[in-house]
Formats: C-alpha cells, structure tokens, sequence
C-alpha cells in the first residue's frame, strides 16, 4: 500500500475541495444580489404569460421594471385592470386601468375579392409563402391567410375564416400584439377598442392596380378625405392614413368609399330622428351627404331641385328623415339650432 | 400492490417504459459514437452500467447525510471515483477496448443518465430500490447499445462481433454510412420513430 | 510536443472534427436547445465562456498539480469538479455585475455543467500534448463548432416545426435525420485534414 501517495491524493483532493468551497462561500456572501421584496410580490400578481405586450422582457422584466418605479402599473395587457389595481396595492400607489387594444386585420381581400397570381405549393406558412415573389395573392401587399397569426395568438382568438382571411374574435383578443410582430405583411395592427372605423387596406398602389388585383382595394381616390367632416383623413403613399384623435367614428368614410375599403366595427349604428322643434331651416340638408331627409312639399322650387328620386327637402318645412339613407354620422344633429334631431340607438332589445 | 412487486418493476421499468435512450433521450453521447461495432457498444454498456449500479447505491447509501444544497458536487465525487476505477481497470484488462472507446471512458462521469438517476431516484430511494433501478436503467441502456451497434456493425461492416456474416460479396463494399455519424443519427431517429408508432413509451 | 500549427488546431476543432456531429459530444442540450434561435445563441455564448476558462482552470491544474505531484488519475475528479464550482462561480459573478450577459445566457450556465462537451476539451487538451496556448485556440475551435452547428440546426429546426411531418417522426426523430442530413455536409469537411 504506497501511502505516501494515498496521502498525497487525499490532501490535494481534499484541498482543492475545500479551495473551491471556501471561494463559493465568499462568492456567495459577497455577490449575492439583493432581490427586492417587492420584485417578488410584484411578479406574483402578473400573470406570467411572457408575451412581451407590456413592452418589457417577459413578466420578470417587468416585475423588476416596476419594482424600481420604472414602469407604469397598467402596461400588462393580458392582466389587465384587475392586474393593474393589484399592483397598485403593492407599489402604494394610484392607477388608472388603461384598456387593452384589439387586433384587427387590415386588409379585406378574400378569396372573394382578390385573385391568386400563382398556386403556392409549400409549408403551410404566411412568412414562408411571403418569401416567393411576396405571396400568392394578385395584391403583394395583401395578407396571405395561411394562418400564422392564428398559430402564435396565446389565447387562440385567431381563426382562418371560409374567405381565407383571419377572423379574430375581439372577446378573446387580449391585445398583446404578438399577431402583429409576426405577420410578415404588416395586415394586423393594433387599434384602441373604443376606435369602430378604420381602413382595411394596405395597398400602396392606386386605380387600376388595384383593381385589377383586388375589389375591395383603396384606389387611393382621396374621397374619403374629402368627405370626413373633421379632417382626421390624409393620403400618404396611395393609403388615407386615419388620425385617431381627430376621428369621430362618424362612419361617413365608409358608406362613401366606392371600393368599401373601410370597415366599422360597431355591431349596430344609431338613426337620426327630427322631432317637432323643427323650425324647418334646412341647415341639415345641407351636410347630409346621404339626402337622407326630406320634408313633404307641393310645389318643388328649382333650388330644392335634385337628381334624386322621392320627396325633396324645403325650408320652412318640417322635415323628416328617411331611415334606410340615414348612416348615423349625427352630422345633422351638430348643425340643428333648436335641437330638434336626436340619434336613436336602432336596438330592437 | 405488495412491496415485492413494486420492487420489480423498478427493474423491468428501465428496460422499455423508461428506456433511457429512447424514452427518457439521455445518454445520447455515447450511444451514437461508440456504437460502431457490437464489441465496442457493449463494452461501453458494461462500463457505464458498473457506474450507475455503483453509484446509484452509494448515492443511497449516503442520501440521510448529504445536505440538500450541496447534494451534485458530492453526486458528481461519487460518480467520478467508479469512473476512475472502471478507467484504470479498463486501461489495464482490455486496452483495444479503451483505445476504441477513447475519451468516453471518462465522459461517463456527466453521463446524463448517472447524474439524472442519482438525482431523481437515489437520493430519494433505499438502497436496494435503487440497485434495482440502475439494474433496470443499465440493462435498458445495453439493449439499445446493442441493437444499435448490431445493426450499424452489420449494414456497415458485415460483420457481427467482428465474425462475418454477410456474403463477401456485401462486405467488399457496405455501406460505409451506417458507421459514420450520419448513419447513427439517422439510425437513432428511425429507432425513435419506431418506438413513438409503437406507443412503447405510453404507460 | 507536437507540431500542429494553430489555424491546422483551429480548423480541425471547427469544422473536420466538429464537437456535435463528428465526435457526438454534447448532444443532449443540443437537442434540447436548439429549437429556437435565440436560446442556442445564448447556449452557444454561454458555452464559449466557459469552455474557455474551463480550459484554462484545467490545464493550469493538471501542468502544475497533478503531474509533478503524480496524481494523474485524479484528473476526472479534478476536472469535473472544477467545471462544476466555475461555472457556481460565473453565475453569480455574472448576476451581480454583468446583468446583461446573465439575462442572455445565465439560464444556460447549470445546463452546462453536465455538457460533455466542456469535459471533453479539458481531456483532449492533455491527450493531444496542446500547451496552453494551443489548448486555448482548441477550445474556441470547438466552441465556434458547437455555436455553428447549434445555430445552423435552429434555423433548420424552427422551419420544421411549420412543416407537415407524420406523427411519429415528430419531435426527435426528424430533428435526428435533420442531423443526419447536416452531419453528411460536415463529413464532406474531413477531406480537408485533421487530427484524429
């Protein structure tokens, strides 16, 4: 039994055992990182769902990120007020729950609207057939429905519908933007859950490019911008690029664009109604863009002549509206002195 | 269920429920570079299967008194000394299989298989629980080692143990792939494709 | 000593013998990892880093320790232990004051711990004779392999998570034939030289 070198190895092994503990332990003491108490209780309240919306590296970003002050309390989407008002409770402070956005697609060319250029043959992904030549569909700049979006949507909101378009179901839709990270056309985006119109285009060509390649497309015809009475549209590289500050939702945008490339996401649209205050001015008629009132006349007056068929408007006459021209923008409405127009919701209960 | 039978099942549950390699997916190092001829995958087997039975039951032997915060370094001390053991008895006893199998002798030691059921099983099991789940685990193990290395050896070599069993005709010209790496991984992956169609792994 | 020049170790270690499918060291995380992109950047930093001071640490031990003392058959233990308490080490070093490379690669640093692939370069470094500096280029070398192959395969792998494959080849098997596939690319590279 040579014990010099049993000896021999179990000091050195021994030794450098004992070297490496020593140097954990003072590693231990004196790099550990502080963590912050509230850190840890901030990140219990968050959901834990990692997907970034909040605009930090996952709910452990965050955590830290509000723990320091740095953030603002309502960011997470996905948790959403009660989150927010939680964390208030921790942090000590105030906080106004902001509502999360919701996703909308923003083209609406179809396999009704639009045609195919060539037939993909391929993995059944957007960003894969995005690749070739820019997708299948006639429009480039269209989406592709192959469902991708579907596919990363952490709360399956996201369907392909029988169009071949993405439909999202804007109860489940908890606005965290990842669809809109992933899609490789840019056709989802973002909008706050209150704004009902929008455009449903991304077409940077006009005219006949577009509608040689899809129905529905923005021809870029700047009606749209003639039309909206607060001037929230502007044209910006053949698109009306909308302000959502200025837009009142009004919805005249979409009942005059002639390729119907806006959509309104309200279920149901009020109705303008002329009560008997009526002093019979004809100040609505003027800013109706729809004619959509009228008042009973005998002898036509070749002012208040009009290429339209049916009864015509006169001044000094009460005057009514006719339900199925009505959109319900309420442009009326701001222009009556004596009140006499009111919207009514069309709710039948 | 008594105790005896519970017992045995720990056995019998590392030969194909919780196969290591084709199951559990660990210990994949050695499975695929030492595999080339049967010898050489069973050589491997016994020497990695020695490791984990011994190390699976002093690691159980000893599990009351090793704290919980610093149970891997004295896993990875235990698992080292019957890696040097098997090392030098090797170097000694079979030195063509040491010279073939290289720097996976002492690989073995961050076997993921060693560590992993030291970890998940002994430091929780008695003792001869876990000298029966390193049984299991190893016989596993070797089973896949084997099939591997028989099938590689033959398709690539025509040989079986290094006795030819194809015709002359064969082994003048194998098919050379089945030895190198892309023939094991593509061997492996066929070999789990067969095991995921056969829902061998679903208890 | 021997008479290997540094772009011959480099280029062997990189490409010719590549760690992950030449020698088939270091494959359990490597399957595990590499089915996003950003995680197997992040493995392959964290592999570098401490490949490299594994590398080092080792070396320096065995030239200076356990060869004049005599105690070459301490080297498993020795090693492996090392890796072990370095890689303790350089996470907590990195989580006070390099936050940043934490968050990148931090959650890969105990995974590393059990990669054979570290082990492997501490071995090969003494059974090749390297000296210190040449251990060093062998340990980029090998790390640059790992990073190379892992990211190559991650690319591979997130276009075959969107394709239409048969249920029983999902998951491994088809990240083993994509291997096999690769594998058969970098054989090619053994026509160039190497050390065996």
């Amino acid at each position: 039994m040579d014990w010099p070198l049993v000896i021999k190895s179990l000091l050195t092994l021994g030794g450098l055992g004992l070297l490496l503990g020593i140097i954990l332990l003072l590693a231990a003491l004196k790099l550990t990182v502080r963590v912050d108490e509230k850190e840890i209780a901030v990140r219990a309240v968050l959901p834990g769902a990692n997907c970034g919306a909040c605009g930090y590296p996952g709910c452990d970003g965050y955590a830290r990120a509000v723990a320091s002050g740095k953030a603002p309390l309502n960011s997470c989407t996905v948790g959403g007020p009660d989150v927010a008002r939680r964390l208030g409770a921790i942090m000590g402070k105030e906080v106004s729950a902001g509502e999360p956005p919701v996703a909308v697609l923003i083209c609406r060319g179809g396999r009704a609207e639009a045609g195919q250029r060539f037939q993909y043959q391929g993995a059944k992904d957007c960003r894969q057939a995005a690749l070739l030549l820019g997708g299948p569909k006639a429009c480039i700049y269209g989406c592709v429905g192959l469902g991708h979006c579907a596919s990363v949507c952490p709360v399956q909101a996201i369907t392909i519908g029988a169009n071949g378009l993405p439909v999202i179901d804007e109860k489940r839709c908890i606005g965290c933007g990842l669809c809109v990270k992933e899609c490789p056309k840019g056709t989802l985006r973002l909008i706050p859950r209150k704004k009902l119109v929008y455009l449903a285009c991304v077409s940077h060509d006009r005219g006949k490019a577009v509608k040689d390649v899809c129905s529905v497309g923005c021809i870029a015809c700047g009606l749209c911008v003639k039309v909206c009475p607060v001037g929230a549209l502007q044209m910006e590289h053949n698109l009306p690029v909308m302000d959502f500050e200025k837009c009142i939702d009004c919805g005249i945008c979409v009942h005059k664009c002639p390729t119907k490339s806006f959509l309104d996401r309200a279920q149901r649209r009020p109705k303008a109604v002329i009560n008997d205050r009526c002093n019979g001015c004809g100040e609505c008629v003027k800013v109706c863009l729809f004619k959509a009132i009228v008042s009973e006349s005998e002898s036509a007056t070749p002012l208040a002549q009009s290429k339209s068929a049916g009864p015509r408007a006169q001044p000094g006459k009460q005057h009514k509206v006719i339900p199925d021209r009505c959109i319900g923008c309420g442009q009326c409405g701001k222009v009556c002195a004596p009140e006499a127009i009111d919207l009514v919701s069309t709710d039948s209960g | 269920m008594n105790r005896k039978t519970s017992r045995f099942s720990y056995f019998t549950a590392g030969i194909i429920k919780e196969n290591p390699t084709l199951i559990l997916m660990i210990g994949l190092c050695p499975t695929l570079a030492t595999t080339v001829s049967a010898r050489d995958g069973l050589g491997m087997a016994a020497a990695a299967s020695f490791v984990l039975i011994c190390s699976n039951v002093v690691v159980s032997a000893v599990r009351r008194l090793v704290p919980d915060s610093v149970r891997i370094p004295i896993f990875i001390i235990i698992i080292s000394t019957f890696v040097t053991l098997i090392d030098y008895v090797m170097q000694a006893y079979q030195p063509a299989l040491y010279r073939v199998l290289g720097v996976f002798v002492p690989l073995i030691v961050v076997n993921c298989i060693i560590l992993g059921r030291a970890e998940a099983f002994a430091y929780h099991h008695g003792i001869i629980d876990s000298f029966l789940d390193g049984l299991g685990k190893s016989v596993g193990f070797a089973l896949v080692l084997f099939i591997m290395a028989s099938i590689r050896e033959l398709v690539g070599n025509g040989t079986f143990f290094n006795q030819p069993v194809l015709p002359a005709s064969y082994r003048n010209a194998p098919m050379l792939f089945a030895l190198f790496p892309p023939g094991a991984f593509l061997l492996i992956g066929l070999l789990k494709a067969l095991v995921n169609k056969t829902g061998l792994g679903k208890s | 000593m021997n008479h290997f020049s540094p772009a011959k170790i480099f280029l062997a270690a990189f490409l010719v013998n590549n760690i992950l499918l030449m020698r088939f060291i270091g494959l359990c995380p490597f399957f595990g990892v590499s089915t996003a992109l950003d995680t197997s950047v992040g493995m392959s930093a964290a592999v570098l880093f401490v490949m490299l001071l594994a590398a080092w640490v080792s070396w320096v031990l065995y030239h200076t320790l356990l060869l004049p003392l005599g105690l070459v058959f301490l080297r498993t233990a020795v090693f492996i232990l090392v890796i072990a308490g370095l890689v303790q080490f350089v996470e907590m070093f990195l989580k006070k004051y390099v936050r940043a490379l934490y968050s990148a690669m931090g959650i890969y640093l105990p995974l590393i711990t059990t990669n054979c692939a570290i082990l492997a370069v501490t071995f090969l470094n003494i059974d090749y004779q390297f000296n210190l500096l040449q251990a060093t280029i062998f340990a980029v070398g090998t790390a640059a392999g790992f990073a190379l192959v892992i990211i190559l395969f991650a690319a591979i792998r997130e276009r075959l998570a969107d394709a239409p494959i048969s249920p029983s080849f999902r998951g491994y098997p088809i990240a083993f034939v994509g291997a096999a596939l690769v594998a058969l690319a970098f054989l090619g590279f053994t026509a160039l030289f190497g050390i065996s």
